[in-house]
């Protein structure tokens, strides 16, 4: 549960978040989540679906998302890259867009873009469960299961590696898993649950 | 006291001869000592009318008589639990969202249409409660259950509170509930925000809201 | 904005990990330093270092399997993690536990283990849906909410119960009282009132510890594998705790809460 005051200022939300406020609050549909019509179009194109709300008002608004964790990120002009639909709100002063992601988009049948949210201020996301927040460094790659992937800021590269394997002497689940490797400077979040992907079961 | 919150999703109850509890069916984990479970003809108190009541309501949640002396372990599937305790007031809370009461609470039904005219009605209608809920009344404690977390909201005269009408548990208190629209209808049709209905609670007293929009 | 659980993000990097604990309720750390540690497929979120996952089975770990892994589990589901560095382990969310066992044993529901150091030996547990390990090291459970131990005499929902150590296996528990009298026969005859879905119950007595899990939702079974078929072997007949076992129906274990032989008995 995410309790936000305001003070005449905005947040925008995923769309249907809100689940108790008091004071006076108005709510607007937004379309696509910023960059304009650019950012529109490209969303259309590339199936990266967010729908978002504005949320201006006085007094403190609640929002939720199916019983799941929510976590804070402080963005200070970073750029945080994440699943659309773990996104729940930003300040209504945080740039959102998207971003090609290559191939692990395509593992999670989620497209091939993520969200970016950039700027300064703060972002809610959610997960199944509290995130884990693991830190790369060049000394410390970090290698994660595609399913439990959520969210990613700073300067990181991400590969994919499918190193895994699943040999048996039954010749049973044989084949190969996916796990994404991030090398670089930054902030990996993960969630204790995985979503259903199509690789990387280990 | 008789409930105990052990952690976030179970309760203990001590159960004393002569002082009746009633739970959901199906809803104990464990229990030590001689502790019957009885399955509740009635479905409660109050008697046949408000049994017939109840199944046209829909609100026919099967409960059961513990008796005897005791601990019992309640919870179920798995929801966060809330113990609510009564000092007198009256708690409106759907009949499936209660995990276990005290038999000194008089157990009733409200028809939602009474209170709030038409929109009471598609208050119900809209969370799929039908037009009826459960009040219980008097000194004593229930156990409530949610889906995630549960956190409570007081309503004060100057502070009116609008809530999901999913998110919705139960409420107490000296309370009006009306269904509002935060929009203006050209907003709610076709485009809506997704926050087309709210349910707007105000007076003086509390409302409980859980961390999701599911229902149980 | 304010009011997230918690406060502050903690970052973790592989120096303030924690060594074999939990980073949180629902988050396991372990630490492999060329060792080995079994765990359930499908359970590691993330890892820091080399560490290579390799099925049981395996050509290579045959020596391994044969001495901790006594249950013809099926060997797809399993893996064994070894190399060095740090890895978290997590099950959809549910609450994970460690365990340690000194030279003991512990019973579990099969679907709640997730992880165990080769030190501790798997086997079936005559209880069919459940496997025991015996011992000395460590283990890690998932459970449905956070776990509650209880001691002995106590009555348990079958569906809430996890595990139990140390202690006789249970044995069932049926609530005569309630079926048999004016009352219970009218309601067997007519239906009336229903059950109250507590007539059967698992009863343990003797020294120890029995886990309860805050559900009636079960996990998700994993499948323990079939017992061989011998006279004297309980559930040999039926595939006990097997997926899509032979005869599943009429030798089947009773699915819990059930009234079983009651049951039929009254025709309900």
């Amino acid at each position: 549960m995410l309790a936000v005051d305001m003070t005449g200022d905005a947040v925008k939300a995923k769309n249907g978040s809100m689940v108790a406020y008091d004071g006076q609050m108005a709510f607007k549909k937004l379309s696509g989540g910023g960059e304009g019509i650019r950012g529109m179009v490209t969303r259309r194109l590339t199936g990266e679906q967010m729908t978002v709300m504005e949320v201006k008002g006085q007094g403190t608004c609640w929002f939720a998302d199916r019983a799941s964790e929510i976590n804070l990120v402080q963005l200070q002009g970073d750029k945080l890259y994440v699943e659309s639909s773990n996104l729940l709100a930003t300040d209504a002063g945080l740039r959102t867009g998207t971003s090609f992601t290559g191939l692990r988009g395509a593992t999670q049948g989620n497209g091939l873009f993520t969200t970016t949210v950039e700027g300064h201020g703060q972002a809610a996301i959610t997960s199944d469960g509290p995130a884990v927040v693991l830190r790369v460094s060049p000394q410390y790659p970090l290698t994660v299961d595609p399913g439990a992937y959520i969210a990613h800021q700073g300067d990181v590269r991400q590969s994919f590696q499918s190193g895994v394997t699943f040999r048996t002497f039954m010749g049973e689940g044989g084949g190969e898993a996916f796990q994404i490797r991030f090398e670089g400077n930054g902030l990996v979040y993960v969630q204790p649950s995985e979503r259903n992907t199509i690789a990387g079961d280990v | 006291m008789t409930f105990r919150e052990i952690n976030s999703k179970i309760v203990e109850a001590t159960v004393v001869p002569g002082q009746r509890l009633y739970s959901q069916r199906g809803a104990m984990l464990a229990y030590r000592g001689e502790v019957s479970f009885t399955p509740n003809v009635q479905g409660g108190q109050g008697g046949v009318m408000s049994m017939i009541g109840r199944r046209l309501a829909n609100e026919d949640t099967p409960l059961m008589t513990v008796e005897g002396s005791g601990t019992v372990l309640f919870g179920h599937g798995g929801h966060h639990v809330q113990v609510i305790r009564l000092t007198g007031d009256t708690l409106y809370v759907e009949a499936d969202r209660l995990l276990a009461f005290e038999g000194t609470l008089q157990q009733g039904t409200m028809f939602l249409g009474s209170q709030g005219g038409v929109m009471g009605m598609v208050r119900g209608q809209i969370s799929g409660q039908g037009l009826f809920t459960t009040t219980l009344k008097g000194q004593g404690a229930v156990a409530v259950m949610a889906h995630g977390g549960v956190f409570e909201v007081p309503i004060t005269p100057q502070r009116p509170v609008h809530v999901d009408p999913q998110a919705y548990v139960a409420h107490h208190g000296d309370v009006r509930n009306k269904l509002s629209t935060a929009l203006g209808w050209r907003d709610m049709v076709g485009r809506g925000s997704g926050e087309a209905f709210q349910l707007e609670l105000s007076g003086s007293g509390a409302v409980f809201v859980q961390a999701s929009e599911e229902k149980l | 904005m304010y009011g997230a659980p918690g406060g502050g993000p903690t970052v973790h990097d592989p120096m303030t990990l924690p060594v074999d604990d939990n980073v949180n309720n629902y988050t396991f750390c372990v630490e492999l330093k060329g060792s080995q540690w079994f765990l359930q497929k499908g359970k590691m979120i993330a890892y820091y270092g080399s560490i290579d996952f390799n099925g049981v089975g395996h050509g290579r770990l045959d020596r391994l399997v044969r001495t901790s892994f006594h249950s013809p589990l099926h060997a797809s589901d399993w893996v064994v993690a070894e190399g060095s560095g740090k890895m978290l382990l997590a099950d959809r969310a549910f609450d994970v536990n460690s365990y340690d066992l000194d030279d003991g044993n512990l019973t579990i529901r099969s679907g709640n283990l997730l992880a165990f150091q080769p030190s501790l030996s798997l086997k079936q547990s005559i209880v069919p849906g459940f496997l025991t390990l015996i011992g000395t090291g460590k283990f890690v459970a998932a459970s449905n909410g956070p776990v509650v131990f209880m001691e002995p005499p106590l009555r348990v929902d079958p569906q809430a119960l996890v595990g139990w150590a140390d202690c006789p296996s249970p044995c069932h528990h049926y609530d005569h009282g309630y079926l048999t009298g004016v009352m219970g026969g009218l309601r067997a005859l007519t239906g009336l009132g229903g059950a109250s879905g507590e007539e059967h119950q698992f009863e343990f007595v003797g020294a120890g510890t029995v886990l309860l899990q805050s559900t009636e939702i079960l996990m998700a079974e994993q499948a323990t594998g079939a017992v061989p078929h011998e006279p004297g072997v309980p559930g040999s007949g039926a595939g006990a705790g097997g997926h899509g076992g032979p005869g599943a129906q009429s030798g089947a274990p009773r699915l819990p809460g059930q009234l079983g032989d009651l049951q039929r008995r009254f025709g309900l």
